[in-house]
């Protein structure tokens, strides 16, 4: 089966149209505004479930979806999170247990309604929603159990939508899974260029997943930290929203642009301190500079070269192509200025990304990294669907 | 006189939303959890207004539209969703609804489709 990116890309553009209409409802119900940062999908596993959910106590409404797509959606916040919006939306003292989760329920009714609604109009067909049923549970367990069988197989797709509240502490992210197999169906229908083999698609996470660990692992070496990675996953995301995802914080990092097959853009990225960590270890006896200077640039520079290396050698040796990197471009800036030139260029030929997205933990707390790789989607389809199958 | 309303709703918390929304202009005869107990209020009370559902368990608000019109060709049922599929619009207008209105609700909407169905 081959999945027709277009046809991912207008699904995201509804989930994010959903998503709108969902900010709006809540915006109405409690009267806090509400900003939809990015929605995107990504095709996780077990493991990233684990990372995503992992450790954390959530309030959710679960409602199953037939029809048109078949599924089971959660819609989950943070335990917090959800006492807030129970304060919001019954603004009354004494209000009973039972109708705090009933006004849960009913908001993230009235959310998931919201944000199926395009894609049911877009399939032409009803998608029948079951009554909400209120969940609490702690780490993955919020997620239906079929949903975390599936993911340890084949994997889920899983449809993030991150909500900014204005003013209050409530942000929180919509999480959206679709059955596997029927969503694969419907990208596969009348498949066009580019499309992905759905089952490349799952390699190719398993490709870059390497990647980050070679990664990690050049970082131990340079510094003598002890490098975990933490997150690894492929996110389509549109274009437009990446700069806002990678967030304001100011990071000091490289910025690559890779040729051959597939080209596009790998970036690194630390943030002030984490950069100072690594450049003050990568220095036998330590760095003697105040704030981000020169020392700390060669430092980022020569491990980002060595970094990109690791990172993409092994794809060109499992895709059989050839992946060469220019030398690294130094930048010091807000996350979102680094990476919106980059997406502009790539803008030029394509409206969304598969971004591979990686976090790399260093030192215990000592720092952190992240990394972007942003292939060219026709190039990296016309790669994917040349690999082996066994790949 | 007040018009007299059935409320059905499996959410306590919308059920009193709408009770807020409409109280003073109407009377509440009854409030329902599922379909099944919004047919057999019906049958009881012979509202002059249903405000009812979609989503609900044991019962469907649609089936339960569906009953009601059955026997009660002239019933005045306003479907009440967070869900704006056309398809689900259509279903819901053949089985017999007078009208919709999307959650969430504000008291001028609520007024306005009521209104439409019944004038005052």
């Amino acid at each position: 089966m081959r999945l027709d990116i277009r046809e991912l890309g207008q699904f995201n553009h509804l989930a994010s149209q959903g998503a709108q209409r969902a900010a709006a409802s809540l915006s109405q119900l409690t009267g806090v505004k509400m900003n939809v940062e990015v929605t995107d999908v990504s095709l996780v596993t077990d493991s990233v479930l684990q990372e995503t959910f992992g450790g954390r106590n959530f309030v959710g409404v679960s409602v199953g979806l037939e029809g048109g797509l078949s599924g089971e959606t959660v819609l989950a916040f943070e335990r917090e999170r959800a006492e807030t919006l129970q304060k919001l939306l019954l603004n009354k003292a004494g209000a009973s247990q039972a109708l705090a989760q009933s006004s849960v329920s009913e908001l993230g009714n009235i959310m998931i309604g919201g944000f199926i609604d395009g894609w049911a109009n877009h399939l032409h067909e009803a998608i029948n929603m079951t009554p909400p049923t209120y969940l609490e549970a702690k780490g993955t367990r919020i997620l239906p159990r079929e949903t975390l069988h599936a993911a340890s197989g084949k994997g889920v797709f899983l449809f993030e939508s991150r909500l900014e509240a204005m003013n209050v502490d409530l942000d929180f992210s919509i999480y959206m899974l679709p059955e596997y197999q029927e969503f694969v169906d419907l990208l596969s229908r009348s498949p066009s260029e580019p499309a992905i083999p759905a089952n490349k698609l799952r390699a190719f996470d398993g490709l870059a997943k390497r990647g980050a660990h070679r990664a990690a692992e050049q970082i131990g070496m340079m510094t003598g930290m002890e490098t975990t990675v933490n997150i690894s996953r492929i996110r389509f995301v549109p274009l437009t929203g990446v700069p806002a995802q990678v967030g304001d914080e100011t990071m000091v990092g490289v910025v690559f642009k890779l040729t051959g097959m597939p080209s596009g853009y790998l970036v690194i990225l630390f943030d002030e301190r984490s950069a100072k960590s690594v450049a003050s270890a990568m220095m036998p006896g330590g760095m003697q500079e105040d704030g981000i200077g020169a020392m700390t640039e060669g430092a980022v520079k020569e491990l980002g070269n060595i970094m990109t290396s690791g990172f993409i050698d092994g794809w060109a040796n499992v895709l059989g192509t050839s992946i060469e990197h220019s030398p690294p471009n130094y930048v010091h800036d807000m996350g979102s200025s680094i990476m919106s030139p980059v997406v502009s260029k790539l803008g030029q030929r394509q409206d969304y990304a598969f971004v591979i997205d990686s976090a790399i933990e260093m030192g215990g707390q000592q720092g952190h990294c992240d990394i972007y790789a942003l292939p060219d989607e026709r190039e990296l389809a016309k790669t994917l669907s040349a690999l082996p199958s066994n790949a | 006189m007040a018009k007299r309303v059935l409320i059905a709703d499996d959410s306590e918390f919308m059920r009193n939303l709408l009770r807020e929304i409409l109280a003073g202009d109407f009377e509440i005869v009854g409030e329902a959890e599922n379909g099944v107990e919004a047919v057999n209020l019906y049958e009881q009370e012979d509202p002059d207004i249903v405000m009812m559902d979609i989503v609900m368990p044991i019962r469907s608000g649609i089936e339960a539209t569906d009953e009601i019109t059955a026997d009660d060709p002239n019933a005045k049922i306003i479907m009440c969703t967070s869900v704006g599929q056309e398809e689900k619009m259509k279903e819901a207008i053949k089985a017999g609804a007078s009208g919709y209105i999307t959650k969430p609700f504000q008291k001028p909407n609520v007024l306005d489709a009521i209104n439409d169905v019944v004038p005052a």
